[in-house]
């Protein structure tokens, strides 16, 4: 008998595995509970692949949206139609990652109850976006398709992020149809999903580099002819620009003397810098990660190369992205890193609340500072200075050929170097031609319209 | 009756959400109270070691014999150790029965067992028969009446017949929040099956209870713990299928009536091993009538229907498996080799594998691993056994895609949530928002997975009454585990140890691959939760294995598997 006693061990081994697993379980709940209940498609807090419940408001607390069975939308037409993309619209079709990435918080979910508390109702996301400013943004787009991003550069909230085409959920069009194809890409969020030739905004990204790395670029002057030629093909202006240095090629966009500053500067650094002031990096905040840029001279012929430090050849960028690095010139090398959700409210528990995390340092001061002058000067004596009353306006525009016959597509950078407004921005206009004459009076509304909001807080 | 329903649904929405809010503590409270108040005494009993008989050598020192099956060699494992060069290391063994009456056996030894001077292998001893072992000389001198009598009188009690009232009364209480939370906050429709389900296992336990009572036992810790996982699986099915409570209902009937048919057929040792016979034969035989006669569900064909009644033979077969492997101590010592048992597990085995039923067959091997272990002592045979599953692993994976399948989803259930880590997905979602203290009944959504009351049951109990009822669960099936342990070393019979130790190992072994296959611990393998799944023959199975552990259960006046000593009735 004392044998098979002592034998009996061996059930104790199975006991402490059911008990050990067991434990490992609790501990897994423990760690990663509210990441199971916030995870797409959990059956209490999703409804397809959107949340399931909670409000939605922007940062002046206008309501944006009540996620119940119905999802109810804003009380005005254009409110919905600007808001529609950070929120998700009813089928799934727009999934709004950036609410959804709080579920947990706005479930109320904690270890000891559950998602019980709030079973159904759900909290409040307050989002950084101003229904105020978004409705001038798309009002000011006047249908045409592209994206409208304007960030504060100290804290990271996102004012103005703007993607058209839309639609009004609660009167959705014929999608399918689609005729004159108006609602190509409706479901996408262009701020974050798309990338773009820059343009000429690029150049800002050949100035920088080359103020880090050409010692004397600031003494060089560089002759324009209106085509440089690099055996049968050439770089080319429209007109030709005389004399230039660093700063007045910036202002006047010219191609001849950017294309010799590629030269200064060179490939391998040209690869460096982009990559150091994080020009095709994706950005991540608050659960969503932008699209991918590019900037590809592996195997590129010498005029390739100077066509991809104008901003042509294969380079794409993200409107996201670029509006951020916009934001680290303004911030003499640095920015806040941009976010879209300020708060999450449970009643009267706040459950996450946004800090402000800073970009790396892309880039030194000086260079920032210089850059930041060179932009004051494109406004001054280019863009007109007169467009932004009251705003300090530093900005590069640019008109991105897309080949095909297309129309060009205008963009427009930078930011307001204002200690009481320090918004940095990004305008696009899918084939809207001259990037200045296209994008200035839509900024124009849009950044009025921002102080407003501001000189309002 | 109707208007007064209709009033009652009327005015609930005034008082469901505070009785849920109440509910949900009151669950896990409750739970807790009864659970320690049946675990405890089953955890903590002394365990007194008893005398039953003297063996009295020639220079008058004495040794006392202390099982009712004893080893008798030089070995120093052995229960009775007789350090003498001419004794084997297993020489002999010494048998008690239920009448008092005393054998010796002969284990093998090279020297022979002689009763007054004649060798024997098998000889009921007499009083003041010489018996001479390895040329030691001793006599048997058993116990008197009165001893015994005075020795059952001390032998802890089980519980008093009122803390068992007071458990059940507990265990009622219980229930009946429960079914209110349910008549709160439920559908109309469902109230009747609800009722009927709850109300069920209500009179079941009180009705088991008092035939207890009337046959004087007084142990009712076991059957509480298991009422009460089943009350657990009634509340999973009235959210998921409420039209099959009643059928889970007569399955647990029917389960309690196998639980005492089997534990009076355990009663009498010789009775027993009779019946053992009758197992051995009917569990391979339900499997062979499944085999030709058997429906294919789900990709495994281990379902047999008859009249319109769905069975699932081999959670019977288990039953019978633990009947077959369990063995007295003079069988073990005599006939050493497993080889009978081995070719019948492999018999099993070879069946469940033709019928594609994976996860059975992983019980079936563990159940013989435990056997085979408790039988031989051998880490050699258990060695083997895994080296000849892994090959075995290795020809099902080729033969059966779909069950390698498993594994490869196994730790990435995140990764495909919507095709094959949907249920376990949905199941963690599901847990977590039910939190420790759940939701409340109906209030899950787990209910529209598929299995929800079976293989992820564990899931939509935590969902709707929280994680803390829902690893209780568990727990209890472990306290069967460590009761069975604890029970081995005061039984009477190594036929009851290694009959508690299995089936206590099978409980465990489901409760494992069930828990955590739900919650992506181990690999998913659809295996049933004792008592807690929906399912007859799984809930009649169980009640078959709870038999065997209670069985084992020597407390004095405790288990009715276990005859009852002369004279303790008068304590």
């Amino acid at each position: 008998m004392n044998r098979v006693t002592k034998r009996t061990w061996l059930m104790g081994l199975f006991i402490f595995i059911l008990l050990g697993g067991l434990v490992l379980f609790l501990w897994d709940y423990a760690r990663n509970g509210d990441d199971w209940v916030s995870f797409t498609g959990s059956p209490h807090l999703y409804n397809n692949t959107n949340i399931g419940a909670g409000t939605v408001t922007d940062r002046s607390a206008t309501m944006l949206l009540d996620i119940g069975e119905k999802r109810t939308y804003a009380s005005d037409t254009t409110t919905r139609k600007s808001t529609l993309h950070w929120l998700g619209d009813r089928k799934g079709f727009i999934s709004a990652s950036a609410v959804s990435h709080y579920a947990a918080e706005m479930s109320g979910f904690d270890l000891v109850n559950g998602i019980y508390d709030t079973s159904g109702t759900g909290g409040t996301a307050t989002l950084t976006l101003s229904a105020r400013v978004q409705n001038a943004a798309l009002n000011a787009m006047a249908g045409r398709k592209g994206t409208i991003g304007v960030y504060n550069y100290k804290t990271g909230e996102i004012l103005c992020a703007v993607t058209t085409p839309t639609y009004d959920p609660d009167n959705v069009p014929d999608i399918g149809e689609n005729p004159g194809g108006e609602y190509e890409g409706i479901y996408l969020n262009r701020f974050l999903q798309s990338t773009y030739i820059p343009g000429s905004i690029f150049k800002v990204v050949t100035t920088s580099a080359a103020l880090e790395c050409v010692p004397d670029i600031l003494d060089k002057t560089f002759t324009c002819y209106g085509k440089v030629e690099y055996g049968e093909e050439s770089v080319t202006c429209e007109t030709a620009h005389g004399k230039v240095t660093l700063k007045t090629a910036l202002a006047k966009s010219c191609n001849c003397a950017f294309a010799q500053i590629a030269e200064l500067v060179g490939k391998q650094n040209m690869v460096k810098y982009v990559e150091r002031f994080q020009v095709t990096e994706p950005l991540a905040f608050d659960g969503v990660t932008t699209a991918r840029g590019n900037y590809d001279v592996s195997k590129t012929a010498p005029v390739s190369f100077a066509w991809s430090c104008i901003g042509q050849y294969t380079d794409q960028i993200n409107p996201a992205r670029y509006m951020t690095l916009m934001g680290a010139i303004a911030g003499g090398g640095q920015a806040a890193e941009p976010y879209i959700v300020s708060k999450v409210s449970v009643g009267e528990d706040v459950t996450y609340e946004a800090k402000t995390t800073k970009t790396d340092r892309l880039m030194s001061g000086e260079t920032a500072e210089t850059v930041k002058s060179f932009m004051r000067n494109n406004v001054q004596s280019v863009y007109g200075d007169w467009n932004f009353p009251g705003l300090n306006v530093c900005a590069k525009s640019g008109t991105s050929q897309l080949g095909g016959g297309q129309t060009s597509n205008a963009m427009f950078a930078g930011f307001v170097a204002d200690e009481s407004y320090p918004l940095a921005f990004i305008v696009v206009v899918e084939n809207g031609g001259y990037g200045a004459s296209t994008c200035v009076p839509i900024l124009s509304k849009v950044l009025t319209e921002c102080k407003a909001v501001m000189d309002g807080e | 009756m109707e208007d007064m329903l209709e009033l009652f649904i009327a005015s609930r929405d005034t008082y469901a959400a505070d009785y849920i809010g109440f509910l949900r503590y009151a669950v896990p409270i409750l739970a807790a109270v009864l659970l320690l108040r049946c675990v405890l005494p089953l955890l903590t009993f002394k365990r007194e070691p008893e005398i039953w008989a003297w063996l009295n050598l020639k220079d008058g020192s004495q040794i006392p014999i202390t099982h009712w099956e004893n080893v008798i060699g030089r070995s120093k494992s052995s229960d009775v150790c007789i350090n003498f060069p001419t004794v084997s290391r297993n020489h002999a063994v010494l048998t008690r029965y239920d009448d008092g009456s005393w054998t010796i056996s002969d284990a093998g030894s090279k020297d022979g067992v002689l009763v007054n001077g004649k060798p024997v292998q098998i000889c009921a001893l007499k009083e003041r028969d010489r018996i001479s072992i390895g040329g030691v000389e001793m006599k048997l001198q058993p116990i008197t009446e009165k001893q015994e009598i005075r020795q059952s009188q001390l032998r802890t009690k089980a519980a008093s017949g009122w803390d068992t009232v007071a458990n059940l009364l507990i265990l009622t209480i219980f229930q009946c929040v429960m079914v209110l939370g349910y008549l709160l906050t439920g559908q109309k429709e469902h109230f009747s099956s609800i009722l009927e389900g709850f109300g069920g296992i209500i009179l079941c336990q009180w009705l088991l209870y008092i035939f207890y009572a009337t046959i004087h036992r007084s142990s009712f810790e076991l059957e509480t713990i298991a009422f009460f996982l089943c009350t657990l699986g009634m509340a999973a099915i009235a959210t998921v299928k409420p039209g099959e409570t009643v059928k889970q209902l007569m399955a647990m009937f029917l389960g309690v009536v196998t639980f005492l048919a089997i534990g009076w057929s355990l009663r009498d040792l010789e009775r027993a091993k009779i019946f053992r016979y009758v197992a051995v034969v009917a569990g391979v035989g339900f499997l062979l009538v499944t085999l030709v006669f058997g429906t294919e569900y789900y990709g495994a064909k281990n379902w047999l229907i008859i009249g319109g009644m769905s069975l699932q033979p081999s959670e019977l077969t288990k039953v019978c498996f633990v009947f077959a492997g369990a063995s007295t101590m003079d069988r073990i010592m005599t006939k050493r080799n497993l080889i009978l048992f081995i070719v019948y597990s492999v018999l099993i085995c070879g069946c469940l594998a033709l019928m594609n039923d994976f996860g059975a067959a992983l019980i079936f091997f563990c159940a013989f691993l435990v056997i085979a272990y408790l039988r031989s002592g051998s880490v050699g045979t258990v060695a083997l056994a895994i080296t000849a599953l892994a090959f075995a692993g290795v020809l099902a994976f080729q033969i059966a895609p779909h069950a390698l399948q498993r594994f490869t989803t196994w730790r990435h259930i995140w990764e495909d949530p919507l095709y094959t880590g949907y249920q376990q997905t949905r199941a963690l979602m599901c847990i977590a928002s039910g939190g420790l203290l759940g939701l409340g009944p109906e209030q899950g959504l787990l209910q529209y997975v598929f299995a929800a009351d079976s293989d992820i049951a564990f899931a939509t109990i935590a969902e709707e009454w929280g994680l803390i009822l829902a690893v209780m669960s568990v727990l209890c099936i472990a306290v069967f585990g460590f009761f069975s342990i604890r029970t081995a070393r005061v039984a009477r019979s190594s036929f009851y140890s290694i009959g508690a130790c299995t089936a206590a190992s099978v409980l465990v072994i489901q409760t494992m691959l069930n828990c955590l296959g739900t919650v992506d611990v181990l690999p998913f393998t659809g295996v049933t939760f004792p008592f807690l799944s929906n399912g007859g023959t799984s809930m009649i199975g169980a009640w078959g294995l709870l038999a065997f552990v209670k069985a084992s259960d020597t407390r004095q006046n405790a288990s009715f598997a276990v005859r009852m000593q002369k004279g303790s009735e008068v304590a």
